[in-house]
């Protein structure tokens, strides 16, 4: 007879398939895991009581750091927030620079995860394939707003800089190109036997656990939801594009990379109607005061961000400071459901199943 | 104090500004800045059938006085707002999401807020089964910051209440595990209440 | 074994692409003019408003006037002006709203020194810092 016995072991912090700062104590029993506690906190810097002391213009570098691989999306969800409250409507050309600037921060964050995702469970070259293209986008958003990841680019009204010379351009040649290396990615990884039995029903739940548990973005859409933000509660201008919302059945982690590689296609086709009616000129902020003063009140908005739901709740007293701040963020919410899915797993998934939730660190944080 | 008396005021405004449509151009001063068009702000909110319904339905199967108030927020785009009492938060919320006209599945946001006279939980739920959204709000007493847990019925409030708890110091009934999620249990304070000290003010 | 070959096949067609990667650092890295790195400061074109000051969000930028020699001018002139790099966030509000462009971003941004108090870049040195300029500092 052999006998096993229960131990308690620490993934992480420190450790590179968490993404982060992020420790998982596991207790397992031989090689199954019986009890994951996740431990988070190790990043929390404070966004919101620093919020509360600083304007609002000064809020949106603070937010490209919390979700840093797709730092659009907060820049614009803060901008949203204010926007709605203080009844100010962008300009055309703004909105435009916006969603191709939140299309492509969601391409680069979905191929981030890709890489990094196959990387994790023992492919190396994808990671590197993945990082040429995102570079690629790394570079275009660093000409429009002069940062690689902290772009700083939104404010309230508008954005800050208008497309540079020939950018429109760019990112119109780069569509065709993304598509073709995203065929070169199925035909890499997609029909790899050895990934698709690594995958192919790992970690999956069903569609009411994934409400149950708050899951959104693809955590959500594998199970079959059909719910997409940008489609359902449309916001920005996406309402002027047609697009798909990818949709998977299984619940299991080949859904949710599914859903993932297809949101990039989908992206793409946004970024090329955007692109052809990109208005030829125009005002890139709309006509706001120097110090921003939402009314009295409260405003809660949401958009979808490359990972779920993010939200903007602002609660104003009418200063140019809000009175209180808070970011709804998918990925803390997305990580609830862990413990759940590692329970009763063997311990070579942990890896699989925490990489395919697609985390980030500092935005569980905060 | 004072910020937060015109908080209220706004909030009443914006109730009576759905019930009783004309009484609203009276109180220019606070809702000028919202650049709304004149005539939409003597008209209803589109939503307003919808918050006749929730309310109605929870005065049918709750009885009346439950809640402490409802009102359409104008402010975040035309959103139904439920505000219960504590006694009645949770009853309020098990309705939310078991009854049928109601069918609130998907908890989407928890949060809390100091408000320094009283705090307060703020939780924004949506139906996947009749599209459509709520936010249901509980303002606690300063001296006694407890509240049922949501857990029972959304596992999702799960961390979002303990990071409250954390935050902000309201405690949570009833929760499975409540603890100081991302400062750690050897924190002094609660650091988004709004006569929060900094133990160390370098930091 | 059929997912395999074909994923080989397209490791195959790579290895005939163009290099992407970059010989950093014998070779500057190209950065585009928007690029965001140490500020350059004009002295003489500051009118110490102290907007910049209000709109750090990290705090990190102190300044000091001093009255105009010549009596018959009125305004101020600046004395210090001290950024503390430890803290700066290089977001761009400080030169976004100076109304005279005298601090202006550059595109260095190689700025590791072997102790803390290297960090704290003074007027001289923020004077001197005059390479790689941004060229267009508002739209
Ligand atoms: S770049 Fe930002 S953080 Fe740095 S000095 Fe300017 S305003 Fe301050
Ligand atoms: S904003 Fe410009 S002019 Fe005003 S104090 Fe700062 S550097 Fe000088």
């Amino acid at each position: 007879m052999i006998r096993t016995e229960e131990m308690l072991l620490n993934v992480g912090p420190q450790h590179p398939s968490t993404h982060g700062v992020f420790r998982l104590v596991i207790k397992i029993d031989g090689e199954i895991i019986k009890e994951a506690t996740p431990v988070i906190g190790y990043l929390h810097r404070g966004t919101e009581k620093l919020a509360e002391d600083l304007q609002y213009t000064q809020i949106i570098p603070y937010t490209d750091r919390m979700d840093y691989l797709a730092a659009m999306t907060n820049n614009y969800v803060l901008c949203h927030a204010v926007e709605t409250m203080a009844g100010i409507i962008a300009p055309d050309r703004a909105e435009y620079l916006r969603v191709i600037a939140m299309e492509l921060g969601r391409i680069a964050s979905h191929l981030v995860w890709w890489g990094t995702y196959l990387l994790d469970i023992g492919a190396t070259s994808p990671f590197l394939y993945a990082f040429r293209e995102r570079e690629m986008i790394i570079n275009m958003l660093n000409e429009l707003s002069g940062a690689r990841l902290t772009f700083n680019y939104m404010r309230v009204g508008g954005v800050k800089w208008d497309a540079p010379e020939g950018w429109i351009q760019k990112v119109h040649d780069f569509v065709p190109y993304m598509r073709e290396q995203l065929e070169g990615y199925h035909q890499l990884v997609t029909g790899n036997e050895i990934f698709m039995s690594r995958v192919k029903g790992i970690g999956s739940y069903t569609k009411e656990d994934a409400i149950n548990y708050s899951l959104s973005g693809a955590n959500l859409r594998c199970t079959g939801v059909k719910w997409d933000l940008r489609k359902n509660e449309p916001y920005s201008i996406y309402d002027r594009f047609d697009f798909d919302i990818p949709v998977r059945q299984d619940g299991d982690a080949w859904a949710r990379y599914h859903c993932r590689l297809e949101e990039i296609e989908e992206s793409l086709k946004i970024l090329e109607q955007a692109v052809e009616q990109f208005p030829q000129d125009g005002p890139i902020l709309a006509k706001v005061p120097k110090i921003i003063k939402p009314p009295k009140g409260e405003s809660f908005v949401r958009i979808e961000s490359p990972r779920g739901e993010i939200g903007c709740y602002i609660a104003s007293n009418g200063k140019k400071e809000p009175y209180r701040l808070k970011f709804r963020r998918p990925s803390f919410y997305n990580l609830q459901i862990l413990p759940k899915l590692l329970k009763g797993e063997n311990m070579a998934n942990l890896i699989t199943i925490l990489g395919a939730i697609d985390i980030v660190l500092g935005e569980v944080d905060g | 104090m004072a910020e937060e008396k015109g908080l209220e005021q706004l909030k009443k405004e914006a109730a009576e500004k759905a019930k009783a449509a004309a009484a609203a151009r009276e109180k220019g001063a606070a809702s000028a800045k919202v650049k709304e068009e004149p005539a939409e702000k003597a008209k209803p909110s589109p939503n307003q059938h919808i918050l006749d319904k929730y309310v109605q339905e929870i005065e049918n199967h709750l009885g009346k006085e439950i809640l402490e108030d409802s009102y359409i927020n104008r402010l975040s785009k035309d959103i139904p707002t439920l505000v219960a009492k504590p006694d009645t938060y949770r009853k309020v919320a098990e309705l939310l999401k078991y009854n049928e006209q109601l069918a609130f599945d998907y908890l989407s946001e928890l949060h809390g807020g100091d408000f320094e006279t009283h705090m307060e939980v703020y939780v924004h739920l949506y139906s996947f089964t009749n599209q459509q959204a709520v936010a249901l709000k509980v303002k606690i007493e300063r001296s006694n910051l407890e509240i049922p847990s949501l857990v029972p019925l959304w596992e999702g409030a799960n961390w979002p209440e303990c990071e409250t708890y954390d935050l902000l110091g309201i405690r949570f009934t009833g929760h499975p595990d409540l603890k100081r999620i991302l400062l750690g249990e050897e924190w002094i304070g609660y650091p988004l209440r709004k006569d929060y000290e900094p133990y160390d003010v370098e930091v | 074994m059929l997912g395999l070959m074909k994923g080989l096949g397209y490791t195959m067609k790579n290895l005939t692409r163009k290099k992407v990667t970059y010989d950093y650092p014998n070779k500057p890295l190209p950065l585009p003019d928007r690029f965001r790195g140490i500020q350059k400061f004009y002295p003489e074109k500051c009118i110490v408003c102290n907007q910049c000051v209000n709109i750090c969000p990290t705090d990190c930028i102190q300044l000091t006037g001093k009255k105009h020699p010549d009596p018959t001018k009125r305004g101020k002139l600046i004395d210090t002006y001290d950024i503390n790099f430890e803290i700066c966030i290089l977001c761009d509000l400080c030169t976004e709203v100076c109304p005279t462009e005298s601090i202006v971003m550059t595109n260095n941004f190689e700025l590791a020194e072997y102790s803390r108090d290297e960090l704290f870049k003074n007027l001289e040195w923020l004077d001197e810092n005059d390479e790689n300029i941004r060229k267009v500092n508002k739209v």
